[in-house]
């Protein structure tokens, strides 16, 4: 009882308990305003080839196909926002994300080109998709450590280093295809992402692939385990938050910024594999201004420009609410026109309360400590009076 | 200080030498030149209808080559990406080192228009293709008829859908002009049917990834919806909607590039109604020669037709394809 407790007590007054407030009461109000409607949660293929539709009346928002739909969606930018949540933690910024995820896609595909049912190597195709997968994480590491070593190395400011990145990561991208559009991957590649575990036989919804939803989940258990219960991820912080302080304190700090960039990078290859394996091909122009959308994520939830502030979970709840505000707009088929309008309004609002909400925990706790101190020092002076 | 202005009056010489070698160029009249330079300027380099359009420009350029004894340079000056801005900077560049001609396709009618005129009124003629700058000096325009082609992918819908239903209508990006003129089309074409109604217009930005994301989501917040009119073919270049399509859905959409055969091949889109995108580049070469060159009269809206791609005709339509520089799935190419 005490633990379960000291949980709810833990959440409630966690930097992310206004953006999982904002999140929940936004859901319900798309659920409400949504209404039901039928919904098809079974396709029965028959012995002559015609398809029965098995249908049944479902709330319009909260139902299987639209939430696994919602929550893949969400997963490019959410994954990719774990790894910037690290790299903001530490006073950085790394605007080259989208074009990492870009040029990761494309070396990737070329592999699973030559491996698919067209390429010469279509004998081997589940090999072909882990050497296809390989060579996608290896270049966004390598995308990821350039950008590390070069930030480091030549002492520029990361904004500067990462915006030159960019253009170049994205440049490579473009001539190697020839802005051609690479498909044609071996049959693995598309099946193991897009696969509905089993699901469309519950009878609950028809387009399930809960794959990328997996992914990204993972990667943010994994960016909350690096970045709070692992030396080198409160390494990070110490850097973000003082410099200054962290060098004193001996810690390598070029060692730490060069590690939150590799960690973007890998963020950004897992987000390219997944992205290989939903969408079956890979384009030069694939996630053109993502680097925004992943900064936005990021920061909506609760990652401080300024650095020592953030977690990975918040940037996965930062991506959610993004998506959710996309989600909402087309759900309750609100005008296409005002989506700017209204996720630009929302995402400031949204980091406003987000703000008020961290700013009245601190002001309870630093209250808190003031009553710690008062009867402290009360029984201070009354001891030196007698 | 001394060796700052020694150093600009260096180039202030060099750019006046420059300047005093330059021939003035007279409008029109340059038959007896040995090279002809076309500039082209497409919307983006990473849209691969307009690298075929490039391969048809210079195909035709060859051609030209070779009929007539000089040589027929396509200069390649297509941004990246989507930018009207750039797009106009990109025809002053062109004007600036001397090009013949220019070869068009507007991303924003309006502002490319000031470009345009500009080159016109410094000898360069302008043509434009796939989407059109009606109101500029441009002397032709080669491509469909817009309003036509989205009536036509309605048309085709309704005898998919047996012309009763829920259509969505998939629209790209809302700023384009031809892509709002199909738009109108297909709403245009749609009162004619009674059983159909439109449920709305979505717009994305032009990536196949996002277009894709933004069917599924529609798809799984409106599951009235029975069929899907795509004024361009955006989602159907990547396999992400053959998983799952729910069943009785059709789609029509506009173009038939290699990755959209496979939609035909499984039924999702029946009919694809393909632009010529070959020819893009292929007539708006010859119109710009005849006109510059050999001073001929040329139309001043060229319209192109359809293709409509079917089951019936998709390995003719996959050679074709082949021939036009594309990579296709061998398999279509053995269909007849």
């Amino acid at each position: 009882m005490g633990v379960s407790a000291g949980l709810v007590r833990k959440i409630l007054t966690s930097q992310q308990a206004g953006l999982m407030i904002v999140i929940v009461v936004l859901a319900t109000v798309i659920a409400i305003a949504a209404g039901s409607q039928q919904v098809v949660v079974q396709q029965v293929r028959n012995e002559d080839g015609s398809v029965t539709l098995v249908k049944a009346t479902r709330n319009k928002f909260l139902n299987a196909d639209v939430l696994v739909g919602y929550a893949t969606n969400t997963s490019v930018v959410a994954i990719m926002a774990v790894g910037m949540a690290a790299v903001i933690i530490s006073a950085g910024i790394d605007l080259s994300v989208g074009s990492i995820y870009a040029l990761a896609a494309v070396v990737g595909a070329m592999v699973l080109e030559y491996y698919g049912p067209t390429g010469s190597g279509r004998d081997l195709p589940i090999w072909g998709t882990l050497i296809g997968i390989a060579a996608t994480m290896a270049a966004a590491l390598l995308c990821g450590l350039i950008n590390g070593a070069g930030l480091v190395a030549l002492k520029v400011h990361p904004f500067i280093i990462t915006m030159g990145t960019m253009l170049v990561f994205r440049g490579i991208a473009f001539v190697s295809t020839k802005a051609r559009s690479i498909g044609d991957f071996p049959r693995p590649t598309t099946a193991m992402i897009k696969t509905d575990l089993g699901l469309s036989n519950l009878g609950i919804g028809i387009g399930l692939q809960p794959v990328p939803m997996l992914v990204m989940l993972v990667i943010a258990v994994l960016g909350t385990l690096y970045l709070s219960y692992t030396v080198a991820g409160r390494h990070v912080y110490a850097v973000g938050g003082n410099p200054e302080a962290a060098r004193f304190s001996g810690l390598r700090t070029s060692r730490v910024l060069l590690s939150v960039y590799v960690v973007v990078g890998f963020c950004a290859g897992v987000a390219a594999v997944v992205a290989n394996g939903l969408y079956g091909a890979a384009q030069c122009a694939r996630g053109e201004g993502y680097e925004l959308k992943v900064i936005a994520a990021a920061v909506v939830g609760g990652a401080s420009l300024s650095g020592g502030r953030g977690t990975a979970f918040g940037a996965l709840l930062g991506a959610m609410l993004i998506a959710l505000i996309e989600q909402g707009i087309i759900t309750l088929g609100i005008d296409q026109n005002y989506n700017y309008i209204i996720i630009g309004l929302a995402i400031v609002i949204a980091v406003v309360l987000d703000r008020l909400s961290s700013r009245a925990a601190e002001r309870r706790l630093s209250a808190a400590r003031q009553r710690q101190i008062a009867p402290a020092g009360a029984a201070t002076e009354k001891g030196a009076e007698t | 200080m001394k060796r700052i202005l020694l150093l600009g009056a260096v180039f202030a010489g060099l750019a006046m030498l420059v300047g005093t070698g330059c021939e003035k160029k007279e409008p029109g009249a340059k038959p007896e030149k040995k090279v002809f330079r076309i500039g082209l300027v497409a919307k983006s380099s990473t849209n691969p209808v307009f690298l075929a359009a490039r391969v048809g420009a210079e195909a035709k350029a060859a051609e030209l080559s070779k009929q007539y004894g000089i040589e027929v340079v396509v200069d390649w000056q297509t941004p990246p990406k989507e930018d009207a801005q750039v797009q106009a900077d990109r025809i002053k560049q062109l004007v600036a080192g001397g090009v013949d001609a220019i070869i068009l396709s507007c991303s924003d009618a309006k502002a490319t228009s000031g470009a345009v005129n500009d080159a016109v009124d410094r000898g360069v003629p302008v043509m434009c293709f796939d989407s059109d700058s009606p109101e500029s000096k441009r002397f032709a325009f080669h491509g469909v008829d817009d309003l036509e082609t989205g009536k036509a992918v309605m048309k085709h819908l309704a005898r998919q859908m047996g012309a009763k239903g829920v259509v969505a209508i998939l629209a790209g990006n809302p700023n384009a002009p031809n892509l709002k003129k199909r738009v109108e089309g297909v709403r245009e074409e749609a009162k004619n049917y009674p059983g159909i109604t439109i449920k709305d217009v979505y717009y994305h930005a032009e990536t196949p990834d996002d277009a894709a994301k933004m069917v599924k989501t529609v798809m799984d917040a409106n599951q009235d919806i029975t069929g899907w009119a795509m004024v361009g073919g955006w989602p159907l270049f990547t396999d992400a909607l053959q998983t799952n399509w729910r069943a009785g859905v059709k789609v029509v959409a506009v173009d038939a590039l290699p990755a959209q055969l496979a939609y035909v091949e499984s039924g999702i889109a029946p009919v694809l109604l393909a632009q010529k995108v070959f020819d893009w580049g292929y007539r708006s070469v010859e119109m710009t020669f005849d006109k510059v060159y050999l001073h001929k009269d040329v139309p001043e809206r060229d319209v192109a037709t359809l293709e409509v791609v079917t089951k019936d005709n998709l390995g003719q339509w996959a050679r074709k394809l082949e021939k036009w520089d594309f990579k296709v799935d061998p398999k279509y190419l053995q269909m007849k």
